[in-house]
């Protein structure tokens, strides 16, 4: 995890300073009498910078005098396979509409996230999703992408 | 409008039959995320701030949300208790006497004072509020711009000392919320920042997308790490209500627990976590038995229990007075009031005396349904804890995606969600506390403006921070708590 967290330091430090660099030059920081639109980006580059430096010089300090403690197991795949089946909903709900996205969305998750057998994920999928639709639509009143299959 | 005659209105507006509705809802919901492991108050309230749009009434929209943070209060002692599984961070210390209690067949004892004692803390810290906020409303009317600059500066890095976490991770996240702030048109110059080029960025990004992002989808992510399977209760429960020699050990517990909950939760970043911790530290000092704390002493569970609760009370004084959240869940409710065209602060009072008289009047009643809600059916919540994650993560990915896409009915902003989602996972991964991050987005804009007023009012004089009476007394206190920090890190280090 210390290797992970050297990099995130690492681009916190590089961000800060292009974020300095993005106010001075593009925002304009004005003067101390009339500030502009990127004084305070400025001072928040700094911050960041001087952030990332202090927690990578203080990631150094642990790993030199043996303190890392031990490396934690990963177990990245579900959050990441989540994440990618939820950017795949956002597109699939304007695209094919709200009932059949919604639809898909909990088959696939029962499926690959949660490994279920296919009746528990055909019951829990359609419920869901009727019972999800019938919530917005019918009792919250929200309006939700129309069915593409529909028009 | 004196303080009784505020009051009695504000109970003529709790008591409608809608405003019921609603702060019955929100003491269910806060108990069903409090029992429930792996959804806090902040998150809840995160989920459900689209339906802000839909309630329409900003006082019938905050008496519940406030119903779900005080309610989780309630909610989070169940499974500490019964499982050793704190259901909210302020139970964390409950499950060290709570639990033990319970394998010695006193759960229902346990539950029983962490309820009673909860609603009597929570009702002197109504009090508290009732009879405080008033005159500290009165008195921020005062504030001029450098006073709201050095308060929400203070504000935020007691958030971040006090959070007990990594402080420079903590004002990195604080950082961080104040860049995000910043996205979109420069509210004085007009400019456009940070937007690369995109239009759905202009308007800059939505707190509700935000929120459901980091807190919402961030926790779900994080949970899924792990497979959550929750173990059936087989505690036997016994008897709920309390033996006289419980009362009599639990009493003074009770009392100093609101007492110090009450205070802590004033402080920006002090909330319910602290006060609980500081509570048991106070207990066990004090005991004349300190040796029975660990092994089931019912004073491990009234006090904290009692102090979670005053402080989650109290934390809507700094909200409704100055304008200042003290913690996530109260951000939350924050942006809940900005969304109903309500600014929180010191003129609340005075231009919304409905909002801020009704949320009062409110919380004496969640208070009195919560006892009723928590004590005889503990056991029904406990079948709560049931219900598969398999199921509740899906459906909770849902709600928030079109929650979200209702806001603007535009993919770009369940996009925006994603982003944050994944930076929320991430955040917890590297153990980032995200609590500061809410906290820097609602108060940055009110920072940024306060600090380049000052300097215009000043022609650019920086003294002007100093030389006021209230901004110059905030700033010493600023200076002391970095001092403070300074000489507790450096000392840390050298014993290490």
């Amino acid at each position: 995890m210390k290797k992970y967290e050297r990099i995130v330091a690492l681009f916190l430090s590089l961000a800060g300073l292009w974020i300095m660099f993005y106010a001075w030059d593009t925002l304009k920081l004005g003067s101390i009498h009339m500030p502009d639109a990127g004084f305070l980006p400025f001072l928040c580059g700094i911050g960041l910078a001087i952030l990332g430096i202090v927690r990578l010089l203080t990631l150094q300090w642990t790993s030199l005098r043996g303190n890392e403690g031990p490396a934690e197991k990963r177990r990245w795949h579900r959050p990441l396979l989540s994440l990618a089946l939820m950017v795949l909903y956002g597109w699939a709900m304007e695209t094919a509409g709200y009932i059949t996205s919604t639809l898909i969305f909990m088959v696939a998750w029962q499926q690959i996230i949660e490994r279920e057998r296919w009746l528990k994920t055909m019951l829990i999928s359609l419920l869901g999703t009727l019972a999800m639709y019938a919530l917005f639509v019918y009792l919250l009143k929200v309006p939700v992408p129309p069915e593409f299959f529909i028009g | 409008m004196d303080i009784f005659t505020g009051l009695i209105n504000g109970f003529d507006i709790a008591l409608s039959g809608t405003n019921i509705l609603f702060c019955f809802l929100g003491a269910v919901i806060g108990t069903a995320i409090g029992v429930l492991p792996g959804l806090g108050p902040a998150a809840t309230i995160a989920l459900l701030l689209p339906i802000t749009y839909i309630i329409g009434s900003p006082v019938t929209a905050v008496i519940m949300m406030a119903g779900i943070f005080y309610g989780a209060m309630y909610g989070g002692s169940t499974t500490s208790i019964l499982l050793n599984l704190p259901g909210e961070a302020a139970s964390v210390v409950t499950c060290i006497d709570g639990y033990q209690m319970a394998k010695k067949g006193r759960a229902g004892a346990a539950l029983g004072i962490a309820a009673i004692g909860s609603f009597v803390a929570g009702t002197v810290a109504v009090l508290g509020l009732t009879f405080f906020a008033p005159p500290l409303a009165e008195f921020a009317l005062d504030f001029g711009p450098p006073e709201y600059f050095a308060l929400t500066t203070l504000g935020l890095l007691l958030a971040v000392a006090l959070s007990g976490g990594s402080i420079v991770k903590g004002l990195i996240v604080l950082v961080s919320g104040l860049l995000f702030a910043m996205v979109g048109l420069d509210p004085i110059s007009g400019k456009i920042r940070f937007t690369f080029g995109s239009i759905g960025l202009q308007g800059g990004f939505d707190f509700v997308t935000m929120a459901m992002g980091v807190f919402g989808l961030g926790e779900i992510l994080y949970n899924l790490e792990s497979a959550m399977k929750t173990e059936i209760v087989t505690t036997k429960l016994g008897k709920v209500f309390p033996t006289l020699k419980d009362w009599s050990d639990s009493k003074w517990p009770i009392i100093r627990g609101s007492v110090i909950g009450f205070f802590i939760g004033i402080i920006p970043g002090g909330g319910a976590v602290i006060s609980s911790l500081a509570s048991y530290a106070i207990e066990r000092k004090y005991s004349r038995h300190p040796e029975e704390f660990g092994n089931g002493a019912i004073q491990g569970v009234a006090g904290p229990e009692s102090a979670n609760n005053a402080a989650s009370s109290s934390s809507f004084i700094p909200l409704l007075t100055l304008g200042i959240p003290g913690n996530a869940a109260i951000a939350m409710i924050f942006a809940a009031l900005m969304i109903q065209g309500i600014t929180p602060g010191p003129f609340l009072v005075a231009e919304h005396p409905d909002v801020f008289w009704g949320v009062i009047a409110s919380m004496y009643i969640g208070n009195v349904m919560l006892l009723i809600l928590n004590l005889p059916m503990v056991g029904l919540w406990v079948q709560m804890l049931r219900v598969p994650y398999g199921i509740l993560a899906p459906v909770i990915v849902l709600f928030t995606t079109v929650g979200v896409y209702s806001t603007q009915n535009q993919v770009f902003d369940v996009y925006s969600m994603l982003f944050f989602a994944a930076l929320g996972y991430g955040m917890r991964k590297l153990d980032f506390d995200p609590a500061p991050l809410p906290l820097a987005f609602v108060l940055g804009p009110l920072l940024e403006r306060s600090l380049r007023q000052s300097l215009l009012i000043s022609g650019g004089d920086l003294t002007i921070f100093v030389t006021r009476p209230i901004s110059g007394t905030l700033i010493a206190v600023l200076v002391l708590l970095i001092v403070g920090q300074t000489v507790f890190f450096l000392k840390g280090r050298a014993r290490a």
